[in-house]
């Protein structure tokens, strides 16, 4: 179940106070998701920004490849494994694009917050105290991604 | 304090991963990474802490013919 309490412990929601949180709440679901499960995949369209509360999941490049069956078949695919706390699919709130990358959940009973990109920058206009503060977040949790990125390279 | 780690597996076998802890990293630490474990053998600071999250990078190496 989502709470304020739980989503003090959302990146992109640092700094909103609690009457804030409250607001954010109330455009949050909450679903559950299995092992092999996609969450998104790579090209549809996207409307959704999602926070993994418990659980996990991996980032796919499929390189064309789009159903269960292909996804399944081996192949180095997997650019990144998310655990609790991590949020996907913040791009397509940003760019309105479509989905860079399938994602697939990796353990049972992963419990996932979703908002609809509507209602959220819906909520970010209404608030634009939220709205400075979220997109703030999501360029910096969108920064992390790529310095995490770019120590990847420094390994290989 | 949650640290938010960013994690790089040595040698290219694995595409590493992000995760929340509520426990700062350290060298010799055990991760699970899907259903492979892995040894840390260097954790560092990414970028200054915000709000209650610590930014970090930890470098992993695999534990061999460990499978959860």
């Amino acid at each position: 179940m989502v709470t304020v309490e739980s989503l003090k412990r959302v990146e992109i929601l640092i700094g909103l106070t609690e009457e804030q949180l409250a607001r954010v709440l109330q455009i949050c679901q909450t679903r559950v998701y299995h092992n092999q499960d996609i969450i998104v995949r790579e090209r549809e369209p996207s409307d959704e920004i999602y926070v993994i509360n418990r659980g996990s999941a991996e980032v796919i490049l499929s390189g064309g490849r789009v159903t269960a069956e292909a996804l399944a078949a081996p192949g180095p695919d997997a650019v990144i494994s998310l655990g609790q706390g991590q949020t996907f699919g913040e791009m397509a709130l940003i760019d309105m694009g479509p989905r860079s990358a399938t994602v697939r959940c990796t353990s049972d009973g992963s419990e996932l917050y979703v908002i609809r990109r509507e209602d959220f920058i819906q909520l970010c206009e209404q608030d634009t105290d939220i709205g400075y503060k979220v997109m703030r977040n999501l360029a910096a949790e969108l920064s992390f991604k790529l310095r995490h990125r770019n120590l990847s390279w420094r390994s290989d | 304090m949650i640290y938010k780690v960013s994690f790089v597996v040595q040698g290219g076998t694995h595409p590493g991963g992000i995760q929340n802890l509520d426990e700062r990293p350290k060298l010799g630490d055990i991760l699970t990474l899907g259903n492979q474990q892995f040894e840390i053998v260097e954790v560092m600071e990414i970028i200054p802490p915000r709000g209650d999250f610590a930014y970090l990078h930890a470098t992993c190496r695999p534990i061999d013919g460990k499978e959860t």
